[in-house]
């Protein structure tokens, strides 16, 4: 069985591997970076016309925002259908997924009933495993038969986000905030902890919808999805959406009044207070080990 | 989560339903657009009969108009939900023009497909932008923003096209009274389109086991500070 | 009879009623102009307002000494009434006066007691708008008060003067004998120029009145008239009721939302900002004004009259009131209740809020999270309905299912405590003690939402109709008939304000229901070492006239203290008015200085009895450091009940 993979630049690709490798080996990859500047449409002509050339049975790709964009174009151009976001998959016939609903926190076993299987892996789901990476294939061939229609939609220039800092995205330690910060003058103590720690800030939907953090902090299932090697919660309930986005940390540290909130069954630390003073405590003892 | 007893759906006894927060960002843009520069705005919705609600809701941000396309509450695949929604759109566009803008959430917040909007765009053969934080017409064409690598990559295309776009494109507006008012009389054209066999096709639903994460207390109020930094420098963050 | 005195008096009389006539109409049509609204109801309470607060000046003594000061000129005034006639009558001929009653002794009496009365009066309000300078003058127009205080004092001593001149030439055709202290004077006046002084007297005095009244619609003394007009149409029902709007009226513009311009506000609300007098009582109890916020009911209302005389048909939000006005209020009603013409500035602020709110979608970006929370999640918690009952887990507590025929009792819960850790506490306790006594009672669970109070005092009228049209279902499938309740806020809008959409149940707080079941002996308390102050919620002591049955319970529990804001006078936590879940920008905090009150009497414990006064005077406690336990007066009861027991058990087992 042939299995051909869209492979990006991130760990995520690399987590994708360990569930196609399921479905045969070697594995043959297309980049996305076989498209400068990226066009998604171009990149699934090439994947199309691969995939039919090698006879693959199945595509997989990471479920990033480029993953899932490309591969559900490759699912409407040759009519197939695609399941996103599956963490886990047996090459059966029909082929069976499963695959998350509400950002993870609701899974789904599905059937997928196709000639061809397309799927994506969620970031963060499964564990990269120690195996030869797959074959590229060539694609210089493919370039030359991409149609003008589909270099249409196609990445003409970028903006650089204002103000510096760590990126939410890629911080290795999150502070977040919610409705128990209380205001926007509130976040200064989640910052100045963020800063001791070289983190970034985030925050919960209550927080945004309240304008006290722009959406850009958000995390959750629609806002950014993270996986920190810790998280701390501070004053957020753990409400389903929220923990959408966080439930990829290594570990979390919930710090709330309500010792029943629902973090703290999500937690694997937990400290029980009035954040306002909990917070600038930590920093205190921070400083006084720098 | 709590499953219903056939495991094949949510219990939504007690629960308030809602736009998915993509899509009311997607109603918000259309509104601001039509507002900036005339024309006519259309919501629909492929659902049960209680999905009026959002329609209503839709209509009082101010869209102009609602095509529900009703079902009776079964799951319906993302194909056979693009399909529909493709032939009511084909439909509506032969009586009342094509629309220079379609506007799809990236994803819906419960089954999270992510494909539906690119499957439409396909089969109308419209360029799609998807995931966008930035919407600005100029002229014929549409300069998108997407959000990447720690900034924004810029796309630019011609109308009519196809939008994908997710929270944070703007801040929806709180619909005023006399909106929801009006709202309750706008025209909605509803519809029973046959649902297809899946070709994604729901087995069950599975609520995942719990992380196995016990919290482990480490005090309470200021006092626990000096607990925390030991388990920050126990995970070598310090 | 003096032909020529005569004539100039026709005419100056005829000119003063013209122009005071022609002013009056304009106040009068500006009134008729307003919206409609219901307050014709309930004639026999109106007429009692009248003797009670008119008459009796029952608000203006509830400060003692600007009080008498006041009572002294009002009363002055309604007996030297008819001296204006004896006056006019004195002007045209000097020997003439009102048949009969210019004549009676115990009339010249009584004016010249009263007369001295008015003047000590004046006297005392100079000496306390001079000396003492009070805060509540602050934005009032002072020079206009000055001016009509020297106006009555010219008027008084005009008339003194008159009769002392009278006496002196003896043509004073009441016995002389009767007036003592214009007797007194005339003593002094035996001189030559006396009859000068005499028709001088006379004549300024009539010129005086008729200026002063010509003045009146001019000035903020239109009061005089007014007030008792004010206070005759002022709420009967309900003092924490708030008027509904008619959502099904023929046509949408039919819809009256609240007021966005002048045009659109009642005439009772018209008639309000006419009557004030710019006392400034208002803004000395205002809990806004006194945190340094910009709120001042005063200011508000004067504003609103100015809006109203200008013609200006601009909006009113932000034109004649900020944004910032109409937000920081917490519904309290402390200016309400102070008021002694009657002005209800809830109401102006509740219908500026509405068209915020409803029309212009323009209001506090936080608290928009709250409205969304309370319409689609049906709590402004934003949190799961199927999660209502957790707080109850385990206590045995009975759930009443669809179908289920009501309790005797229905325990209504509430938000707050359902969703909140520190607010759950009272809720636990008087279910237990309700267990205890052996009371028959459920709580509605998932069904129970929002009342919908907070969408309501923020103005969003129409969310908050959906839910009480909901929760009246609810309750009336299930033919409750009796609800009691933990929060006063639920306490109010179930109360008073569910009759309007069908909804009539015997609503009662917990701690009535509480200190009934004590009375009744079926709860037993022992009172324990604590003292206890008792901070008195807004939502009962003002708005329901709720204020001995909490006392009973903190009695039982411990030894009171009382803060000097007690009762009718307390001081808000803060919360009211939707301002729970609205960010408190300027001035300082209202819980703190609460809280900085009740740490001032001595106690240890500050009871409360509504779960939003508990988290904000415990959020006040912690930031201000506070020696003080916030605690719920249900749980002092239980811990009461519990130590009675704990007491019986020993005694027992010793006698055993």
């Amino acid at each position: 069985m042939t299995v051909l993979v869209l492979m990006e630049n991130n760990e995520a690709s690399l987590q994708t591997l360990t569930l196609a490798r399921k479905f045969g080996e070697p594995l043959r990859a297309v980049h996305m970076e076989a498209v400068q500047p990226f066009a998604p449409d171009a990149i699934a002509a090439i994947l199309a016309m691969v995939a039919d050339d090698l006879d693959v049975s199945s595509v997989f790709a990471a479920g990033t925002d480029r993953g899932n964009d490309v591969m559900a174009r490759l699912a409407a151009r040759t009519g197939l259908p695609f399941a996103a976001n599956c963490i886990a998959a047996e090459p059966v016939d029909p082929v069976t997924v499963v695959r998350q609903r509400w950002g993870g926190s609701l899974l789904e076993d599905a059937l997928l009933r196709a000639p061809r299987a397309l799927v994506t892996v969620p970031p963060y789901a499964l564990r990269v495993t120690d195996a030869p990476a797959p074959i590229d294939v060539d694609v210089k061939p493919y370039l030359t038969r991409i149609e003008p229609a589909d270099l249409q939609v196609q990445v003409t220039g970028h903006v650089v986000a204002a103000g510096g800092g760590v990126s939410l995205a890629e911080a290795r330690v999150v502070v977040s905030g919610g409705r128990g910060v209380g205001s926007k003058e509130g976040f200064a103590i989640i910052e100045e902890l963020a800063g001791l720690l070289g983190g970034a800030v985030g925050c919960s939907r209550v927080v945004t919808s309240a304008g006290w953090r722009p959406h850009s902090d958000q995390v959750g299932q629609t806002g950014t999805k993270i996986a920190p090697d810790l998280y701390i919660a501070c004053g957020i309930s753990g409400a389903t959406q929220h923990m959408a986005g966080c439930k990829g940390a290594k570990r979390i540290l919930a710090i709330n009044a309500d010792a029943e909130a629902p973090i703290m069954q999500n937690a694997d630390y937990a400290v029980v207070g009035d954040l306002k003073e909990i917070v600038p405590a930590i920093s205190a003892e921070i400083r006084k080990l720098k | 989560m709590v499953l219903t007893a056939d495991n094949m759906s949510l219990e939504t006894r007690h629960l308030g339903f809602t736009m998915s927060p993509h899509e009311e960002c997607g109603v918000e843009e259309a509104v601001r657009l039509i507002e900036a520069n005339g024309g006519e705005s259309v919501v629909l919705t492929l659902g049960p009969p209680e999905a009026i609600e959002q329609l209503r809701d839709a209509m009082a941000l101010g869209v102009d108009r609602a095509i529900h396309l009703q079902t009776d509450g079964a799951e319906w695949d993302p194909e056979g939900t693009a399909a529909a929604i493709l032939d009511a759109v084909r439909a509506d566009e032969a009586t009342s023009g094509t629309f220079d803008l379609v506007f799809f959430g990236n994803e819906s917040a419960d089954s999270g497909g992510y494909q539906v909007g690119l499957r439409v765009a396909r089969a109308l053969g419209r360029p799609a932008v998807t995931g966008l934080k930035g919407v600005k017409v100029e002229g014929g064409s549409v300069r998108c923003e997407q959000e990447a690598d720690g900034g924004r990559d810029v796309y630019v295309v011609p109308m009519p096209a196809v939008l994908t776009v997710k929270e944070g494109l703007n801040l929806p507006r709180y619909p005023s009274v006399p909106g929801r008012m009006r709202a309750a009389r706008k025209p909605v054209a509803a519809s029973t389109p046959a649902r297809p066999p899946a070709c994604l096709e729901l087995v069950r639903l599975v609520v995942p086991p719990g992380q196995g994460r016990r919290a482990e207390l480490l005090g309470s109020g200021a006092a626990a500070a000096r607990a925390v930094v030991e388990m920050l420098r126990s995970v070598g963050l310090l | 009879m003096n032909p020529i005195a005569a004539a100039v008096l026709a005419a100056v009389l005829i000119a003063a009623v013209a122009l005071f006539g022609r002013r009056s109409i304009l106040i009068y049509r500006l009134i008729r102009m307003g919206k409609p609204v219901a307050r014709f109801d309930d004639i026999r309470a109106r007429a009692r307002a009248e003797v009670v607060v008119v008459i009796g000046q029952s608000k203006l003594l509830l400060r003692m000494g600007p009080g008498l000061m006041h009572a002294a000129i009002f009363w002055g005034f309604i007996v030297l009434l008819p001296t204006i006639a004896i006056a006019m009558i004195g002007v045209v001929d000097q020997h003439a006066t009102l048949p009969w009653l210019g004549q009676q002794g115990w009339y010249a009496l009584l004016v010249d007691v009263f007369a001295l009365l008015v003047l000590a009066g004046v006297i005392t309000a100079f000496v306390i708008r001079k000396v003492q300078r009070p805060r509540r003058f602050a934005g009032s127009h002072v020079r206009e008060a000055d001016l009509i205080l020297l106006l009555i004092a010219g008027i008084v001593v005009s008339l003194f003067l008159w009769h002392a001149s009278q006496i002196a030439l003896g043509i004073n055709e009441y016995p002389a004998a009767w007036a003592p202290i214009s007797s007194l004077l005339a003593l002094a006046l035996h001189h030559s120029w006396t009859p000068y002084l005499e028709r001088a007297a006379v004549w300024a005095h009539v010129l005086l009145i008729l200026g002063f009244l010509v003045y009146l619609p001019y000035s903020k003394h239109l009061h005089i008239f007014l007030a008792a007009v004010n206070v005759f149409f002022g709420r009967t029902r309900a003092r924490g009721r708030l008027e509904p709007i008619n959502f099904e009226a023929p046509t949408d513009s039919d819809v009256r939302f609240g007021a966005a311009t002048a045009a659109d506000l009642t005439w009772k609300q018209i008639l309000d900002t006419v009557s004030c007098t710019e006392c400034g009582r208002c803004q000395d109890v205002c809990p806004a004004y006194n945190t340094g916020k910009e709120l001042s009911p005063k200011l508000l209302i004067m504003a609103l009259r100015d809006q109203l005389l200008s013609g200006a048909s601009t909006p009113i939000v932000p034109n004649s009131v900020t944004d910032n006005v109409v937000w920081d209020c917490v519904t309290c009603g402390a200016c309400v209740r102070e008021c002694p013409v009657g002005i209800e500035h809830i109401d102006h602020i509740v219908d500026l809020r509405r068209n915020l709110v409803m029309v212009e979608s323009r209001f506090p970006a936080e608290a928009a999270t709250m409205l969304r929370d309370v319409d689609r999640a049906s709590n402004p918690w934003g949190k799961p309905q199927s999660d209502r009952a957790k707080w109850a887990e385990g206590l045995g507590v009975r759930v009443l299912k669809e179908g289920e025929a009501a309790p005797d009792v229905l325990f209504w819960v509430g938000c707050a405590p359902s969703f909140d850790e520190r607010a759950r506490q009272g809720a636990i306790s008087t279910a237990k003690l309700l267990k205890e006594a052996g009371v028959d009672f459920a709580i509605l669970g998932p069904r129970e939402s929002c009342t919908g109070d907070p969408a309501r005092r923020m103005g969003d009228e129409y969310t908050f109709q959906k839910l009480a049209k909901n929760n009246v279902r609810t309750l009336n499938e299930a033919k409750v008939t009796k609800i009691v309740t933990t929060c006063p806020h639920c306490f109010n809008t179930i109360g008073n304000e569910y009759a309007d959409f069908g909804g009539r149940y015997e609503v009662v707080h917990h701690t009535e229901f509480l200190a009934e079941l004590m009375r009744e002996g079926r709860l037993k308390p022992l009172a324990g070492e604590r003292t206890i102050t008792y901070h008195d919620s807004c939502y009962l002591a003002r708005h329901n006239d709720v204020r001995e049955a909490p006392r009973e319970l903190a009695a039982a529990a411990g030894r009171v203290v009382e803060m000097r804001r007690n009762r009718e006078r307390t001081f808000c936590c803060g919360a009211g008015g939707a301002r729970m879940w609205m960010e408190e920008r300027r001035g300082r905090p209202i819980n703190e200085e609460r809280v900085r009150e009740a740490a001032g009497t001595g106690a240890e414990t500050l009871a409360v009895a509504c779960p939003f006064c508990t988290v904000m005077l415990d959020d006040g406690v912690r930031t201000t450091d506070a020696k003080l336990q916030v605690v719920d007066l249900a749980t002092l009861l239980a811990e009461a009940v519990d130590r009675r027991r704990a007491r019986d058990a020993q005694v027992s087992s010793a006698d055993g």
